[in-house]
């Protein structure tokens, strides 16, 4: 069992959990996820790890309402238990001196994305950091994000704060030399950062989550296919060459189990009201 | 509701049709029954409500109730939806806040014997039309002006065709192609038939009318290398084949004319392993040099056509075109002889005549048989020498030859893929471009504004091709005079504050609809919207919806039916209710057919519109069983003839996933089906009903409050 110690809203539906993890942490590196399950029946779901405190023995998550489970999650307070959480899962990010890292990060996947900004920042990275969300409402990290980059970047879908849209970051590419860029968040965010910049020819990496079963490369559920060869996210990942990525093959895998999720979401409510 | 805040007000318009309603409904006690229904301020019967005195009716009534929604109960939406749409508007009151009832083609006229069933089914379906309308909303059609230039990919005799016609009629028309010159196939062509004119001449004549057009601007050795956009306002990016250079466009329509090539059978019946054997192209080009001097040749036909897997087509036209340079040899010198090997000749039309024609100028034809396929084997001067199976002799045959003519089908060429990936249009099984539909939209894709002609869309002979190039030119035209069109306000819309940027909805979208923003924001663009409501049922937060036939209209009609469900008396037998939805396109018409048939079945069906199958989500099956149907069918236009492509397939996934979901729920799985129908299918409509009703009358009722096993569910599902 894993205490929840602090739950802090960071939008609507978006909350960032801090667990009491103390092996999880010490072993975690940026990059890693964990698989948490909330009780004996509940569905195993992959979460990518936005902090860890060996110190405090602690490990945080964000998570965005969606379906079922992350809504159960959400109804959870401080003090309450999750069953397990399996972890810390994949590869860390590739963290290096490379010079300039532009770190882009869209809705509740910047928390995580967050843990590996600062750690390019300690290996002396310059790291321009880039938060965006669909609209100011669903911005998050904001200030944490400010604090650890040397330049922080916010842009909105649809223009409440910020940048209106991604055009920006063309002018950017050609007016900054960036050495890396990192990728995390919606796919269609991450293709299109990964299609600019292979025009640049900018390394960049994106953070893939299909969909997951057991998260240690035994059932192949979360395949992706990456330079014409299959990967699993769950043990090549979640770190990933974006230029070789297939996307679309990802997005209509992703949308596979919507129907059931659906239903399974809509099954729970019932009984949640009942 | 949010839009027209006021409570709704709804009047309710109840028509006898004569005797086709009233002599079996009692429309009086419908007109009596829906007077008390939620929201209903006023209901009343007409004789006809299409007549000037019930549209009269209707105005005057809006303007004395104050009605803001309005249903009529008569026939089917297809015969005078729009009419009292008009009369709505005319009386100040948008059109998207009417609703009908069909109580005549599915309740009168296909439960005739049964007044007293006929009536409460009529009831049902004036209740759910009610409860749906109070969630009605007022709705803008969107205007789009039109860019009233062509993009025509391709400059063979189609392209040409149709970038003519389209000049004519004095529209700015940009001719892309490939190559450095026009013309395409027919320039390797040689004589034509029936007029034995030389392919050149007439090309030639084609092109220096297109030349001398000044609408008509010329892109040779150009590709097109992006499109964006929609009809009406096309973004085209075209790039130069060999300095790169590229160039931008707008037009407002799009024909594609790219063509074919010949299928090069390498490997098959020696072909590259002597230049005696030839494709029929190769034979023309030898033909049109005149160099050609070989006394014995002969044709394969279906060489790479017709195939088990793969090129499983027929190449349609390599019949007659050995046909005819059979006898163009048999011209060229009597003595030539020419044997043509076939699995059947098929020649039809005018065709036959060469056929005629080759066998009384003693063109031999012995017929293969396809598992026995001929063998060639060459000789020592390098002439093949073709051993056949005679089906008709039951022997084989050896025959000796200096020429072997390879008849092979036309396929789709590199660059007609990659066009498709740009255009973001279907290619078919075979390789081809694939139409919207079949029948009814046999030269436009799915895609607005975009059309497609010659054998770009499968094999064709000249004639057909220069006919589609003319049906291409006159569909685009049509948008392009009229400057301007309309789109109806049935759009996909989605609400971002429930929407979790998964973008289901854009990889459900088959036309190009949905767009994502940079931080994934679904964004639509509804002149590519069709409305069909796909991307609402894959949603999976319900963020998407589509207009109209919002979650809430749907759900509260689903609700509404169930409501006053009487349950049984002990001794009454047990008479199901069954909910259909039926797309609006064929199996909505099918049921009216079986209506206008008079073709009787149980009156248990009651059938909600809804755009396509595939706007059907779980939730709506869900909610149907959960408030107390006895069985829920869903019905469609055939497979592969789906109008959205393929809702309907869409649709049989969800039901085969909805039926484990419903095992877990303590549901027969059997309560739920789906069928598919044609609009010519009414007997066959029917049938689907009855039949589901006897499994439904043996099943019994459904007992199942379906509560509290979500849990179990959810397990289930999980490992689906």
């Amino acid at each position: 069992m894993y205490k929840i110690l602090a739950k802090r809203e960071l939008a609507p539906h978006i909350n960032l959990f801090e667990f009491s993890a103390d092996e999880v942490s010490t072993k975690t590196k940026p990059g890693q996820f964990v698989i948490l399950r909330i009780d004996e029946d509940g569905e195993r779901i992959p979460l990518t790890i936005a902090d860890a405190d060996p110190g405090k023995g602690t490990i945080a998550v964000a998570c965005h309402e969606v379906g079922k489970t992350t809504t159960q999650l959400g109804r959870l307070k401080e003090g309450d238990f999750v069953l397990d959480l399996l972890g810390p899962l994949g590869k860390p990010t590739r963290i290096e001196k490379f010079g300039t890292v532009l770190c882009v990060g869209g809705g509740v996947m910047v928390a995580p994305l967050h843990f590996q900004a600062k750690a390019f920042r300690e290996a002396g990275n310059n790291v321009i950091g880039i938060v965006g969300a669909t609209t100011s409402d669903h911005l998050i990290f904001l200030e944490e994000m400010e604090t650890t980059c040397n330049h922080l970047i916010v842009a909105t879908d649809d223009g409440t704060k910020g940048h209106k849209g991604m055009d920006f970051l063309k002018d950017l590419i050609k007016e900054t030399k960036i050495d890396r860029v990192v990728a995390e968040g919606p796919i269609v965010m991450m293709k299109a950062v990964s299609d600019l910049t292979r025009q640049h020819g900018i390394p960049t990496m994106v953070n893939l989550i299909p969909i997951m079963v057991d998260g240690m490369g035994m059932c192949g559920a979360c395949r992706v296919t990456v330079d014409g060869k299959t990967s699993f996210a769950c043990v090549d990942g979640l770190e990933f060459d974006g230029h070789k990525v297939d996307f679309d093959e990802l997005l209509a895998r992703l949308k596979v189990y919507t129907p059931q999720e659906k239903l399974a979401y809509v099954f729970s409510e019932q009984g949640e009201r009942n | 509701m949010e839009a027209n805040k006021e409570e709704p007000k709804i009047g309710v318009f109840i028509c006898r049709c004569g005797f086709n309603i009233g002599g079996v409904i009692d429309v009086s006690a419908v007109a009596e029954y829906a007077k008390n229904l939620p929201n209903v301020v006023f209901a009343e019967e007409d004789l006809y409500t299409c007549s000037s005195a019930g549209l009269d009716s209707i105005k005057k009534q809006i303007g004395k109730f104050k009605l803001n929604r309005v249903i009529v109960a008569s026939c089917t939406p297809a015969t005078h939806e729009s009419l009292f749409q008009k009369t709505c508007e005319e009386a100040g009151l948008n059109k998207y806040l009417f609703e009908m009832a069909n109580i005549r083609e599915h309740c009168s006229w296909v439960h005739m014997h049964l007044p007293a069933e006929a009536t409460e089914k009529a009831k049902d379906l004036v209740r759910m039309a009610v409860a749906k309308a109070s969630y009605l909303e007022p709705q803008k059609e969107m205007e789009l002006d039109i860019c009233p230039s062509a993009l025509v990919i391709g400059g063979g005799i189609s392209g040409i065709t149709a970038a003519m016609s389209l000049a004519r009629q004095g529209f700015e028309v940009h001719l892309v192609d490939k190559e450095a010159e026009l013309g395409g196939m027919l320039n390797h062509l040689f004589k034509l038939q029936p007029t034995e004119r030389e392919a050149s001449e007439i090309l030639r004549e084609a092109i220096i009318a297109v030349k001398a057009n000044s609408n008509i601007h010329l892109h040779l050795s150009t590709l097109v290398h992006e499109v964006s956009g929609f009809i009406g306002d096309f973004n085209v990016t075209l790039q130069t084949k060999n300095s790169n250079q590229s160039e931008r466009i707008r037009v407002g329509t799009i024909i594609v004319a790219t063509g074919a090539e010949e299928f090069k059978p390498t490997g098959m019946h020696g072909y590259n392993e002597s230049l005696n054997v030839v494709t029929q192209l190769e034979l023309e080009q030898l033909l049109r040099k005149g160099e050609l001097k070989k006394p014995k040749v002969v044709m394969i036909q279906c060489v790479g056509a017709r195939e088990k897997t793969g090129r499983t087509y027929c190449g349609r036209i390599c019949c007659h075109v050995a046909l005819d340079n059979a006898l163009q040899l048999k011209k060229l010198d009597p003595n030539i002889d020419v044997t043509i090997l076939f699995r059947d000749i098929q020649t039809p039309g005018e065709n036959e005549h060469l056929y005629k024609e080759a066998m009384a100028n003693c063109v031999n034809f012995i017929r293969y048989d396809p598992n026995r396929p001929p063998k060639v084997a060459f000789k020592a001067d390098g002439n093949p020498s073709v051993t056949v199976y005679d089906v008709y002799l039951g022997t084989e045959i050896e025959l000796e030859s200096d020429l072997l003519v390879l008849s092979t089908p036309l396929i789709q060429h590199e660059d007609g893929r990659k066009l498709s990936s740009v255009l973001k249009v279907p290619l078919g099984a075979d390789g081809f471009f694939f139409e919207a539909h079949p029948k009814l939209r046999p030269v436009d894709f799915a895609s607005e504004g975009i059309y497609v002609c010659g054998t770009a869309h499968g094999p064709k002979n000249i004639v057909e091709s220069i006919t589609q190039a003319y049906a291409t030119a006159s569909k685009a035209s049509i948008p392009m005079a009229a400057k301007k069109i309309k789109t109806g306000a049935v759009k996909a819309s989605v609400n971002q504050e429930n929407c979790v940027n998964c973008n289901a909805c854009l990889v459900s979208c088959v036309f190009n609809a949905i767009e994502s923003s940079a931080f994934g924001l679904p964004r639509i663009l509804e002149a590519n919207c069709k409305g069909c409501g796909v991307c609402a049922s894959e949603c999976p937060t319900g963020a998407m919806q589509l207009r109209h036939y919002k979650d809430d209209q749907i759900i509260a009609a689903i609700k509404a039916l169930f409501r006053s469900r009487k349950r049984p008396e002990p001794n009454e037998s047990f008479k199901p209710v069954i909910l259909c939805f039926a797309c609006q396109w064929c199996s909505y018409a099918a049921a009216d057919l079986a209506g206008v048939s008079r073709i009787q079945y149980p009156p248990n069906v009651r059938i909600l519109r809804v755009p396509c199958s595939g706007r059907v989500d779980v939730l709506h099956i869900l909610k149907a069983f959960q408030s107390g149907a006895d069985g829920v069918i869903i019905t469609g236009c055939l497979i592969g003839d789906c109008h959205y492509i393929d809702g309907n397939v869409k649709a049989k996934e969800r039901v085969d996933v909805m039926k484990k979901s419903l095992q877990s729920q303590g549901i027969n799985p059997k309560r739920l089906e789906i069928g598919f129908a044609s609009s010519s299918e009414g007997q066959k409509f029917a049938g689907m009903m009855t039949d589901f009703v006897k499994e439904m009358e043996k099943l019994g009722p459904n007992s199942s409050t379906s509560k509290r096993e979500g849990e179990k569910l959810v397990q289930d599902t999980g490992k689906a």
